[in-house]
Protein backbone atom coordinates (compact mmCIF):
# COMPACT_ATOMS: atom_id res chain seq x y z
CA UNK A 1 0.00 0.00 0.00
CA UNK A 2 2.82 2.35 0.90
CA UNK A 3 4.46 1.56 -2.43
CA UNK A 4 1.27 2.42 -4.31
CA UNK A 5 1.06 5.73 -2.46
CA UNK A 6 4.72 6.44 -3.11
CA UNK A 7 4.29 5.82 -6.84
CA UNK A 8 1.15 7.95 -6.87
CA UNK A 9 2.91 10.85 -5.14
CA UNK A 10 5.90 10.50 -7.44
CA UNK A 11 3.82 10.50 -10.62
CA UNK A 12 1.72 13.48 -9.48
CA UNK A 13 4.75 15.49 -8.40
CA UNK A 14 6.65 14.62 -11.57
CA UNK A 15 3.80 15.61 -13.88
CA UNK A 16 3.28 18.78 -11.88
CA UNK A 17 6.95 19.71 -12.09
CA UNK A 18 6.90 19.02 -15.84
CA UNK A 19 3.93 21.33 -16.36
CA UNK A 20 5.57 24.02 -14.21
CA UNK A 21 8.37 24.24 -16.75
CA UNK A 22 5.99 25.12 -19.59
CA UNK A 23 5.92 28.73 -20.73
CA UNK A 24 2.13 28.99 -20.41
CA UNK A 25 0.47 30.49 -17.34
CA UNK A 26 -2.50 28.10 -17.30
CA UNK A 27 -0.30 25.00 -17.65
CA UNK A 28 1.69 26.35 -14.70
CA UNK A 29 -1.47 26.66 -12.63
CA UNK A 30 -2.41 23.06 -13.46
CA UNK A 31 1.13 22.03 -12.52
CA UNK A 32 0.75 23.70 -9.11
CA UNK A 33 -2.57 21.92 -8.60
CA UNK A 34 -0.90 18.56 -9.31
CA UNK A 35 2.01 19.31 -6.97
CA UNK A 36 -0.41 20.37 -4.22
CA UNK A 37 -2.27 17.11 -4.60
CA UNK A 38 0.99 15.19 -4.45
CA UNK A 39 1.57 16.87 -1.08
CA UNK A 40 -1.95 15.99 0.07
CA UNK A 41 -1.47 12.37 -0.93
CA UNK A 42 1.84 12.29 0.92
CA UNK A 43 0.04 13.65 3.97
CA UNK A 44 -2.55 10.85 3.74
CA UNK A 45 0.17 8.29 3.29
CA UNK A 46 1.95 9.65 6.35
CA UNK A 47 -0.63 8.14 8.69
CA UNK A 48 -1.92 4.95 7.13
CA UNK A 49 -3.39 2.72 9.80
CA UNK A 50 -6.06 0.08 9.31
CA UNK A 51 -9.16 0.11 11.45
CA UNK A 52 -12.70 1.33 11.69
CA UNK A 53 -13.72 4.96 11.63
CA UNK A 54 -12.89 6.58 14.97
CA UNK A 55 -16.51 7.39 15.80
CA UNK A 56 -17.47 5.87 19.15
CA UNK A 57 -15.20 2.79 18.82
CA UNK A 58 -15.74 -0.28 20.97
CA UNK A 59 -13.08 -0.62 23.69
CA UNK A 60 -9.91 -2.23 22.34
CA UNK A 61 -10.98 -1.89 18.72
CA UNK A 62 -8.38 -0.59 16.25
CA UNK A 63 -9.28 2.74 14.73
CA UNK A 64 -7.83 4.44 11.69
CA UNK A 65 -5.84 7.64 12.24
CA UNK A 66 -8.26 10.58 11.98
CA UNK A 67 -5.58 13.25 12.27
CA UNK A 68 -4.15 12.87 8.76
CA UNK A 69 -7.60 13.28 7.30
CA UNK A 70 -8.10 16.49 9.25
CA UNK A 71 -4.71 17.71 8.06
CA UNK A 72 -5.43 16.77 4.46
CA UNK A 73 -8.75 18.55 4.35
CA UNK A 74 -7.11 21.68 5.75
CA UNK A 75 -4.37 21.43 3.13
CA UNK A 76 -6.99 20.82 0.42
CA UNK A 77 -8.88 23.95 1.37
CA UNK A 78 -5.67 25.99 1.31
CA UNK A 79 -4.75 24.49 -2.05
CA UNK A 80 -8.20 25.35 -3.37
CA UNK A 81 -7.92 28.97 -2.24
CA UNK A 82 -4.47 29.30 -3.72
CA UNK A 83 -5.60 27.85 -7.05
CA UNK A 84 -8.46 30.32 -7.21
CA UNK A 85 -6.04 33.16 -6.49
CA UNK A 86 -3.57 31.98 -9.14
CA UNK A 87 -6.30 31.71 -11.74
CA UNK A 88 -7.45 35.24 -10.98
CA UNK A 89 -3.91 36.58 -11.32
CA UNK A 90 -3.40 34.65 -14.57
CA UNK A 91 -6.67 36.05 -15.89
CA UNK A 92 -5.67 39.61 -14.92
CA UNK A 93 -2.36 39.12 -16.72
CA UNK A 94 -4.28 37.95 -19.77
CA UNK A 95 -6.63 40.95 -19.64
CA UNK A 96 -3.82 43.47 -19.35
CA UNK A 97 -1.27 41.86 -21.69
CA UNK A 98 -3.53 39.82 -24.04
CA UNK A 99 -1.33 36.77 -23.79
CA UNK A 100 -0.63 33.95 -21.36
CA UNK A 101 2.66 32.96 -22.94
CA UNK A 102 5.59 33.75 -20.67
CA UNK A 103 8.00 34.29 -23.57
CA UNK A 104 5.69 36.83 -25.15
CA UNK A 105 5.17 38.49 -21.77
CA UNK A 106 8.88 38.98 -21.28
CA UNK A 107 9.24 40.29 -24.86
CA UNK A 108 6.46 42.79 -24.20
CA UNK A 109 8.18 43.83 -20.99
CA UNK A 110 11.52 44.32 -22.73
CA UNK A 111 9.83 46.46 -25.40
CA UNK A 112 8.11 48.47 -22.69
CA UNK A 113 11.42 49.12 -20.93
CA UNK A 114 13.10 50.14 -24.17
CA UNK A 115 10.33 52.64 -24.76
CA UNK A 116 10.76 54.01 -21.26
CA UNK A 117 14.50 54.43 -21.74
CA UNK A 118 13.95 56.16 -25.06
CA UNK A 119 11.48 58.55 -23.44
CA UNK A 120 13.97 59.28 -20.69
CA UNK A 121 16.67 60.07 -23.23
CA UNK A 122 14.35 62.36 -25.13
CA UNK A 123 13.48 64.24 -21.93
CA UNK B 1 -1.92 37.69 25.90
CA UNK B 2 -1.03 35.25 23.13
CA UNK B 3 -4.56 35.11 21.87
CA UNK B 4 -4.87 38.91 21.94
CA UNK B 5 -1.74 39.35 19.83
CA UNK B 6 -3.22 37.00 17.26
CA UNK B 7 -6.88 38.00 17.39
CA UNK B 8 -6.31 41.75 17.13
CA UNK B 9 -4.97 41.86 13.55
CA UNK B 10 -7.19 38.95 12.55
CA UNK B 11 -10.49 40.58 13.52
CA UNK B 12 -9.25 43.88 12.20
CA UNK B 13 -8.38 42.26 8.87
CA UNK B 14 -11.69 40.47 8.53
CA UNK B 15 -13.67 43.62 9.39
CA UNK B 16 -11.67 45.86 7.11
CA UNK B 17 -11.95 43.40 4.22
CA UNK B 18 -15.58 44.51 4.03
CA UNK B 19 -14.92 48.24 3.71
CA UNK B 20 -13.11 50.33 1.15
CA UNK B 21 -9.55 50.72 2.43
CA UNK B 22 -8.91 53.73 0.24
CA UNK B 23 -10.94 55.82 2.69
CA UNK B 24 -8.63 57.54 5.17
CA UNK B 25 -10.66 56.47 8.19
CA UNK B 26 -10.52 52.77 7.37
CA UNK B 27 -6.84 52.92 6.54
CA UNK B 28 -5.94 54.70 9.79
CA UNK B 29 -8.08 52.24 11.71
CA UNK B 30 -5.97 49.44 10.19
CA UNK B 31 -2.76 51.23 11.13
CA UNK B 32 -4.05 51.78 14.67
CA UNK B 33 -5.05 48.14 14.98
CA UNK B 34 -1.61 47.03 13.83
CA UNK B 35 0.03 49.54 16.17
CA UNK B 36 -1.95 48.07 19.06
CA UNK B 37 -0.83 44.56 18.05
CA UNK B 38 2.75 45.88 18.00
CA UNK B 39 2.33 47.16 21.55
CA UNK B 40 0.93 43.81 22.70
CA UNK B 41 3.87 41.99 21.11
CA UNK B 42 6.36 44.34 22.78
CA UNK B 43 4.78 43.62 26.18
CA UNK B 44 4.80 39.92 25.31
CA UNK B 45 8.51 39.99 24.48
CA UNK B 46 9.21 41.77 27.78
CA UNK B 47 7.23 39.15 29.69
CA UNK B 48 8.91 36.27 27.88
CA UNK B 49 12.40 37.60 28.56
CA UNK B 50 11.57 38.28 32.20
CA UNK B 51 9.70 35.08 33.12
CA UNK B 52 10.33 32.52 30.39
CA UNK B 53 8.04 31.20 27.65
CA UNK B 54 4.28 31.61 27.73
CA UNK B 55 2.06 28.79 26.62
CA UNK B 56 -1.56 28.26 25.81
CA UNK B 57 -3.35 25.22 24.41
CA UNK B 58 -6.29 25.84 22.11
CA UNK B 59 -9.64 24.39 23.11
CA UNK B 60 -8.59 23.35 26.63
CA UNK B 61 -6.91 20.13 25.50
CA UNK B 62 -4.05 18.75 27.58
CA UNK B 63 -0.62 19.95 26.47
CA UNK B 64 0.84 17.74 23.74
CA UNK B 65 -2.57 16.74 22.40
CA UNK B 66 -4.18 20.05 21.44
CA UNK B 67 -2.70 22.73 19.24
CA UNK B 68 -0.26 24.72 21.33
CA UNK B 69 0.53 28.40 21.03
CA UNK B 70 3.83 29.16 22.66
CA UNK B 71 5.77 32.40 22.79
CA UNK B 72 9.47 32.10 23.49
CA UNK B 73 12.09 34.79 23.01
CA UNK B 74 12.86 33.78 19.40
CA UNK B 75 9.26 33.79 18.23
CA UNK B 76 8.31 36.97 20.10
CA UNK B 77 11.37 38.82 18.82
CA UNK B 78 10.70 37.89 15.19
CA UNK B 79 7.00 38.68 15.54
CA UNK B 80 7.78 42.08 17.03
CA UNK B 81 10.25 42.95 14.26
CA UNK B 82 7.94 41.80 11.47
CA UNK B 83 4.94 43.68 12.81
CA UNK B 84 7.09 46.79 13.32
CA UNK B 85 8.10 46.64 9.65
CA UNK B 86 4.49 46.09 8.60
CA UNK B 87 3.28 49.06 10.66
CA UNK B 88 5.84 51.40 9.13
CA UNK B 89 5.14 50.18 5.60
CA UNK B 90 1.39 50.54 6.14
CA UNK B 91 1.69 54.05 7.57
CA UNK B 92 3.95 54.98 4.65
CA UNK B 93 1.44 53.68 2.11
CA UNK B 94 -1.52 55.31 3.87
CA UNK B 95 0.31 58.63 3.87
CA UNK B 96 1.29 58.23 0.21
CA UNK B 97 -2.25 57.28 -0.78
CA UNK B 98 -3.59 53.74 -1.02
CA UNK B 99 -4.55 52.60 -4.49
CA UNK B 100 -6.40 49.37 -3.76
CA UNK B 101 -9.47 48.98 -1.53
CA UNK B 102 -8.22 45.77 0.08
CA UNK B 103 -4.68 46.87 0.88
CA UNK B 104 -5.06 47.59 4.65
CA UNK B 105 -7.02 44.39 5.24
CA UNK B 106 -4.36 42.34 3.45
CA UNK B 107 -1.60 43.88 5.55
CA UNK B 108 -3.51 43.01 8.71
CA UNK B 109 -4.04 39.43 7.54
CA UNK B 110 -0.35 39.20 6.67
CA UNK B 111 0.40 40.36 10.23
CA UNK B 112 -1.96 37.68 11.58
CA UNK B 113 -0.23 34.97 9.59
CA UNK B 114 3.24 36.11 10.63
CA UNK B 115 2.36 36.48 14.32
CA UNK B 116 0.71 33.07 14.26
CA UNK B 117 3.59 31.26 12.68
CA UNK B 118 6.13 32.82 15.00
CA UNK B 119 4.05 31.96 18.06
CA UNK B 120 2.88 28.44 17.28
CA UNK B 121 4.41 25.27 18.64
CA UNK B 122 2.67 22.94 16.23
CA UNK B 123 4.24 21.96 12.93
CA UNK B 124 0.99 21.83 11.02
CA UNK B 125 -0.48 25.06 12.30
CA UNK B 126 2.89 26.55 11.38
CA UNK B 127 2.08 25.50 7.80
CA UNK B 128 -1.43 26.95 8.00
CA UNK B 129 -0.23 30.35 9.29
CA UNK B 130 2.59 30.23 6.78
CA UNK B 131 0.09 29.81 3.93
CA UNK B 132 -2.13 32.54 5.39
CA UNK B 133 0.69 35.05 5.35
CA UNK B 134 1.95 33.88 1.97
CA UNK B 135 -1.46 34.22 0.32
CA UNK B 136 -1.71 37.78 1.63
CA UNK B 137 1.76 38.53 0.29
CA UNK B 138 0.97 37.01 -3.14
CA UNK B 139 -1.85 39.48 -3.48
CA UNK B 140 0.32 42.31 -2.15
CA UNK B 141 3.09 41.47 -4.65
CA UNK B 142 0.60 42.10 -7.47
CA UNK B 143 -0.43 45.41 -5.80
CA UNK B 144 -0.28 48.18 -8.36
CA UNK B 145 -2.09 46.16 -11.02
CA UNK B 146 0.25 46.92 -13.87
CA UNK B 147 0.96 44.02 -16.19
CA UNK B 148 4.53 43.88 -14.91
CA UNK B 149 3.48 43.63 -11.26
CA UNK B 150 0.88 41.01 -12.10
CA UNK B 151 3.46 38.85 -13.84
CA UNK B 152 5.87 39.32 -10.95
CA UNK B 153 3.12 38.42 -8.49
CA UNK B 154 2.33 35.29 -10.49
CA UNK B 155 5.97 34.17 -10.54
CA UNK B 156 6.31 34.93 -6.82
CA UNK B 157 3.21 32.89 -6.04
CA UNK B 158 4.18 29.89 -8.17
CA UNK B 159 7.75 29.60 -6.90
CA UNK B 160 6.77 30.05 -3.28
CA UNK B 161 3.86 27.64 -3.58
CA UNK B 162 6.26 24.98 -4.78
CA UNK B 163 8.31 25.72 -1.64
CA UNK B 164 5.20 25.54 0.55
CA UNK B 165 4.17 22.17 -0.84
CA UNK B 166 7.65 20.80 -0.29
CA UNK B 167 7.31 21.95 3.30
CA UNK B 168 3.95 20.19 3.52
CA UNK B 169 5.54 16.97 2.26
CA UNK B 170 8.18 17.48 4.95
CA UNK B 171 5.40 17.84 7.54
CA UNK B 172 3.82 14.61 6.29
CA UNK B 173 7.17 12.86 6.65
CA UNK B 174 7.65 14.28 10.16
CA UNK B 175 4.24 12.99 11.19
CA UNK B 176 4.96 9.60 9.66
CA UNK B 177 8.27 9.23 11.47
CA UNK B 178 7.38 10.70 14.86
CA UNK B 179 3.60 10.36 15.08
CA UNK B 180 3.41 13.86 16.52
CA UNK B 181 3.13 17.43 15.32
CA UNK B 182 4.13 19.18 18.52
CA UNK B 183 7.57 20.71 17.89
CA UNK B 184 9.10 19.72 21.25
CA UNK B 185 7.89 16.12 20.92
CA UNK B 186 9.04 15.99 17.29
CA UNK B 187 12.52 17.23 18.26
CA UNK B 188 12.72 14.61 20.99
CA UNK B 189 11.60 11.72 18.82
CA UNK B 190 13.69 12.67 15.79
CA UNK B 191 16.83 12.22 17.87
CA UNK B 192 16.36 8.48 17.94
CA UNK B 193 15.21 8.24 14.31
CA UNK B 194 17.15 6.94 11.33
CA UNK B 195 19.50 9.75 10.28
CA UNK B 196 18.87 9.12 6.57
CA UNK B 197 15.17 9.85 6.96
CA UNK B 198 15.81 12.88 9.15
CA UNK B 199 18.22 14.23 6.55
CA UNK B 200 15.60 13.77 3.83
CA UNK B 201 13.03 15.72 5.87
CA UNK B 202 15.63 18.37 6.64
CA UNK B 203 16.39 18.81 2.93
CA UNK B 204 12.71 19.28 2.03
CA UNK B 205 12.26 21.85 4.80
CA UNK B 206 15.54 23.60 4.01
CA UNK B 207 14.54 24.03 0.36
CA UNK B 208 11.17 25.45 1.45
CA UNK B 209 12.79 28.11 3.66
CA UNK B 210 15.61 28.71 1.22
CA UNK B 211 13.04 29.70 -1.39
CA UNK B 212 11.33 32.02 1.07
CA UNK B 213 14.56 33.67 2.15
CA UNK B 214 15.95 33.89 -1.38
CA UNK B 215 19.16 31.92 -0.79
CA UNK B 216 21.51 31.49 -3.72
CA UNK B 217 20.22 28.61 -5.81
CA UNK B 218 16.61 29.48 -5.01
CA UNK B 219 16.82 33.23 -5.40
CA UNK B 220 15.80 33.60 -9.06
CA UNK B 221 12.30 34.91 -8.32
CA UNK B 222 13.50 37.57 -5.92
CA UNK B 223 14.92 40.36 -8.12
CA UNK B 224 11.88 40.33 -10.44
CA UNK B 225 9.47 40.65 -7.54
CA UNK B 226 11.39 43.22 -5.48
CA UNK B 227 12.05 45.49 -8.42
CA UNK B 228 8.49 45.57 -9.71
CA UNK B 229 6.76 45.86 -6.32
CA UNK B 230 5.96 49.29 -4.91
CA UNK B 231 8.37 50.49 -2.15
CA UNK B 232 5.95 49.71 0.69
CA UNK B 233 5.31 46.20 -0.58
CA UNK B 234 9.01 45.58 -1.23
CA UNK B 235 9.71 46.70 2.36
CA UNK B 236 7.08 44.28 3.66
CA UNK B 237 8.38 41.39 1.57
CA UNK B 238 12.04 41.90 2.49
CA UNK B 239 11.55 43.12 6.06
CA UNK B 240 8.70 40.94 7.27
CA UNK B 241 7.91 38.02 4.93
CA UNK B 242 11.58 37.06 4.43
CA UNK B 243 11.81 36.68 8.23
CA UNK B 244 9.83 33.45 7.80
CA UNK B 245 12.89 31.98 6.10
CA UNK B 246 15.36 33.01 8.81
CA UNK B 247 12.99 31.97 11.57
CA UNK B 248 12.25 28.64 9.90
CA UNK B 249 15.93 27.86 9.46
CA UNK B 250 16.61 28.71 13.11
CA UNK B 251 13.59 26.91 14.49
CA UNK B 252 13.61 23.79 12.34
CA UNK B 253 17.34 23.62 11.65
CA UNK B 254 18.81 24.44 15.02
CA UNK B 255 15.77 23.68 17.19
CA UNK B 256 14.06 20.60 15.80
CA UNK B 257 16.77 18.90 13.74
CA UNK B 258 20.16 19.91 15.19
CA UNK B 259 21.78 16.63 14.12
CA UNK B 260 20.80 17.09 10.50
CA UNK B 261 22.07 20.67 10.71
CA UNK B 262 25.43 19.45 11.93
CA UNK B 263 25.58 16.78 9.27
CA UNK B 264 24.70 19.23 6.50
CA UNK B 265 26.86 22.08 7.80
CA UNK B 266 29.54 21.90 5.06
CA UNK B 267 26.91 22.05 2.32
CA UNK B 268 25.02 24.85 4.05
CA UNK B 269 28.20 26.88 4.56
CA UNK B 270 29.01 26.37 0.87
CA UNK B 271 25.55 27.54 -0.21
CA UNK B 272 25.65 30.49 2.18
CA UNK B 273 29.08 31.56 0.91
CA UNK B 274 27.90 31.29 -2.68
CA UNK B 275 24.86 33.36 -1.71
CA UNK B 276 26.95 36.11 -0.09
CA UNK B 277 29.40 36.38 -2.98
CA UNK B 278 26.80 36.07 -5.71
CA UNK B 279 24.53 38.66 -4.08
CA UNK B 280 27.37 41.12 -3.51
CA UNK B 281 28.85 40.78 -7.00
CA UNK B 282 25.47 41.08 -8.70
CA UNK B 283 24.69 44.15 -6.60
CA UNK B 284 27.95 45.82 -7.56
CA UNK B 285 27.15 45.35 -11.24
CA UNK B 286 23.62 46.82 -11.06
CA UNK B 287 22.63 50.45 -11.41
CA UNK B 288 18.97 50.59 -10.43
CA UNK B 289 18.60 51.02 -6.66
CA UNK B 290 15.77 48.49 -6.29
CA UNK B 291 17.78 45.86 -8.14
CA UNK B 292 20.85 46.47 -5.99
CA UNK B 293 18.76 46.10 -2.84
CA UNK B 294 17.16 42.91 -4.17
CA UNK B 295 20.53 41.26 -4.84
CA UNK B 296 21.83 42.59 -1.57
CA UNK B 297 18.96 40.71 0.12
CA UNK B 298 20.25 37.49 -1.49
CA UNK B 299 23.68 38.19 -0.02
CA UNK B 300 22.44 39.08 3.45
CA UNK B 301 20.42 35.85 3.57
CA UNK B 302 23.70 34.01 3.09
CA UNK B 303 25.13 35.44 6.33
CA UNK B 304 22.22 34.08 8.34
CA UNK B 305 22.74 30.62 6.86
CA UNK B 306 26.53 30.56 7.29
CA UNK B 307 26.44 31.84 10.87
CA UNK B 308 23.69 29.43 11.76
CA UNK B 309 25.62 26.42 10.50
CA UNK B 310 29.08 27.44 11.69
CA UNK B 311 28.62 27.71 15.38
CA UNK B 312 26.73 26.72 18.50
CA UNK B 313 25.19 29.21 20.90
CA UNK B 314 27.31 32.16 19.75
CA UNK B 315 26.41 31.46 16.14
CA UNK B 316 22.72 31.29 16.94
CA UNK B 317 22.78 34.61 18.77
CA UNK B 318 24.65 36.10 15.83
CA UNK B 319 22.15 34.69 13.32
CA UNK B 320 19.20 36.10 15.28
CA UNK B 321 20.73 39.56 15.77
CA UNK B 322 21.84 39.66 12.15
CA UNK B 323 18.43 38.65 10.82
CA UNK B 324 16.67 41.30 12.92
CA UNK B 325 19.11 44.08 11.96
CA UNK B 326 18.87 43.06 8.32
CA UNK B 327 15.06 43.18 8.36
CA UNK B 328 15.14 46.72 9.74
CA UNK B 329 17.81 47.83 7.22
CA UNK B 330 15.89 46.51 4.26
CA UNK B 331 12.64 48.11 5.39
CA UNK B 332 14.42 51.42 5.88
CA UNK B 333 16.15 51.34 2.50
CA UNK B 334 13.15 50.24 0.46
CA UNK B 335 10.90 52.83 2.11
CA UNK B 336 13.38 55.64 1.48
CA UNK B 337 13.80 54.74 -2.22
CA UNK B 338 11.02 56.88 -3.61
CA UNK B 339 10.75 59.51 -0.91
CA UNK B 340 11.86 62.98 -1.84
CA UNK B 341 12.75 65.63 0.69
CA UNK B 342 15.52 67.24 2.68
CA UNK B 343 16.31 64.33 4.99
CA UNK B 344 16.11 61.46 2.55
CA UNK B 345 19.79 61.50 1.62
CA UNK B 346 20.72 61.21 5.27
CA UNK B 347 18.19 58.42 5.83
CA UNK B 348 19.48 56.45 2.88
CA UNK B 349 23.09 56.95 3.97
CA UNK B 350 22.31 55.64 7.46
CA UNK B 351 20.63 52.60 5.90
CA UNK B 352 23.66 52.08 3.67
CA UNK B 353 26.02 52.37 6.64
CA UNK B 354 23.91 49.86 8.51
CA UNK B 355 24.06 47.35 5.64
CA UNK B 356 27.82 47.81 5.39
CA UNK B 357 28.12 47.47 9.18
CA UNK B 358 29.47 50.87 10.17
CA UNK B 359 28.81 52.06 13.74
CA UNK B 360 26.66 53.45 15.26
CA UNK B 361 23.93 51.44 13.53
CA UNK B 362 22.07 48.21 14.23
CA UNK B 363 23.86 46.59 11.29
CA UNK B 364 27.18 47.10 13.05
CA UNK B 365 26.14 44.88 15.95
CA UNK B 366 24.84 42.28 13.52
CA UNK B 367 28.30 42.15 11.96
CA UNK B 368 30.03 42.20 15.39
CA UNK B 369 28.05 39.16 16.48
CA UNK B 370 28.88 37.31 13.27
CA UNK B 371 32.53 38.25 13.72
CA UNK B 372 32.48 36.98 17.28
CA UNK B 373 30.93 33.70 16.12
CA UNK B 374 33.70 33.36 13.52
CA UNK B 375 36.44 34.02 16.07
CA UNK B 376 34.96 31.75 18.73
CA UNK B 377 34.65 28.88 16.31
CA UNK B 378 38.08 29.54 14.75
CA UNK B 379 36.46 29.84 11.39
CA UNK B 380 38.88 31.80 9.21
CA UNK B 381 36.50 31.45 6.29
CA UNK B 382 33.66 33.20 8.10
CA UNK B 383 35.82 36.12 9.21
CA UNK B 384 37.33 36.54 5.73
CA UNK B 385 33.87 36.31 4.18
CA UNK B 386 32.56 38.89 6.59
CA UNK B 387 35.22 41.42 5.62
CA UNK B 388 34.98 40.72 1.90
CA UNK B 389 31.18 40.86 1.97
CA UNK B 390 31.26 44.00 4.10
CA UNK B 391 33.65 45.73 1.73
CA UNK B 392 31.53 44.79 -1.28
CA UNK B 393 28.33 45.95 0.40
CA UNK B 394 30.00 49.26 1.22
CA UNK B 395 30.91 49.55 -2.45
CA UNK B 396 27.49 48.83 -3.90
CA UNK B 397 25.54 50.83 -1.35
CA UNK B 398 27.60 53.93 -2.08
CA UNK B 399 27.46 53.36 -5.79
CA UNK B 400 23.72 53.78 -5.68
CA UNK B 401 23.97 56.54 -3.12
CA UNK B 402 26.25 58.44 -5.46
CA UNK B 403 24.15 57.60 -8.49
CA UNK B 404 20.84 58.54 -6.92
CA UNK B 405 21.67 61.40 -4.57
CA UNK B 406 24.74 63.19 -5.90
CA UNK B 407 24.90 62.92 -9.63
CA UNK B 408 21.47 63.94 -10.79
CA UNK B 409 19.44 66.75 -9.36
CA UNK B 410 16.06 65.36 -8.53
CA UNK B 411 13.37 67.36 -10.19
CA UNK B 412 10.42 65.69 -8.51
CA UNK B 413 8.74 67.65 -5.72
CA UNK B 414 9.21 66.70 -2.09
CA UNK B 415 6.93 64.00 -0.67
CA UNK B 416 4.35 64.67 2.04
CA UNK B 417 5.59 65.25 5.56
CA UNK B 418 4.20 61.99 6.91
CA UNK B 419 5.71 60.00 4.04
CA UNK B 420 9.08 61.47 4.94
CA UNK B 421 8.54 60.84 8.64
CA UNK B 422 8.26 57.05 8.33
CA UNK B 423 11.81 56.39 7.03
CA UNK B 424 13.11 58.95 9.52
CA UNK B 425 11.51 57.08 12.43
CA UNK B 426 12.99 53.82 11.16
CA UNK B 427 16.37 55.52 10.83
CA UNK B 428 16.17 56.73 14.44
CA UNK B 429 15.35 53.16 15.47
CA UNK B 430 18.34 51.74 13.56
CA UNK B 431 20.68 54.33 15.07
CA UNK B 432 19.19 53.88 18.54
CA UNK B 433 19.79 50.13 18.35
CA UNK B 434 23.36 50.92 17.31
CA UNK B 435 23.92 53.27 20.24
CA UNK B 436 22.16 51.18 22.84
CA UNK B 437 22.28 47.58 21.60
CA UNK B 438 21.75 45.84 24.96
CA UNK B 439 18.04 45.08 24.45
CA UNK B 440 18.67 43.58 21.00
CA UNK B 441 21.67 41.54 22.13
CA UNK B 442 19.88 40.36 25.27
CA UNK B 443 16.85 39.31 23.24
CA UNK B 444 19.17 37.60 20.75
CA UNK B 445 20.85 35.59 23.51
CA UNK B 446 17.54 34.61 25.03
CA UNK B 447 16.32 33.57 21.58
CA UNK B 448 19.41 31.43 20.99
CA UNK B 449 18.84 29.73 24.34
CA UNK B 450 15.20 29.16 23.48
CA UNK B 451 16.21 27.50 20.20
CA UNK B 452 18.65 25.19 21.92
CA UNK B 453 16.08 23.97 24.40
CA UNK B 454 14.57 22.09 21.47
CA UNK B 455 11.27 22.90 19.80
CA UNK B 456 9.16 25.64 21.33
Amino acid sequence: MTLAYAIGVGVLFGSGAFLLLKPDLFRIVVGIVLVSNAANLALMAGGLTRGSAPVDPAPGERVSDPLVQALTITALVIGFAVTALLLVVAYRVYVSAHTVDLDELSHAEARHEQNLEREELEV
Amino acid sequence: MLAVALALPWFGGVMLALVDGRRRGAAWLAAGCLGLALGVLAVLLGMVIADGPLEGVAGGWPSGVGITLRADALGALFALTSVAVLVSALVYEVAAGIRSPRFPALVLLLATGLTGLFLTADVFSFYVFFELSMIASYVLAAYGDKSRQLTAGFIFAVVNLLGSFLFLIGVAAIYHVTGSLDMATVAERLQGADSGIVLLIAVAIFVAFGVKLGLFPFHFWLPTVYTSATPAVAAMLSGAVANIGSYGLLRFGAGVMPEALQLGAPVLIGLGTASILYGALQSVSRRSAAEVLAYSAVGQAGYVLVTLSVAGAVGLTAAVVYAIANALNKALLFLSLEVRGWAVGLVFAVGAFSVAGVPPTAGFFGKVEVFRAGVTEDSVALVALLFLGGALSFLYMFQIYQHDFWREQRRTPASGRLVQAVPIVLMVLVVALGLWPEPLLRAGQEAAEAVQEGGP
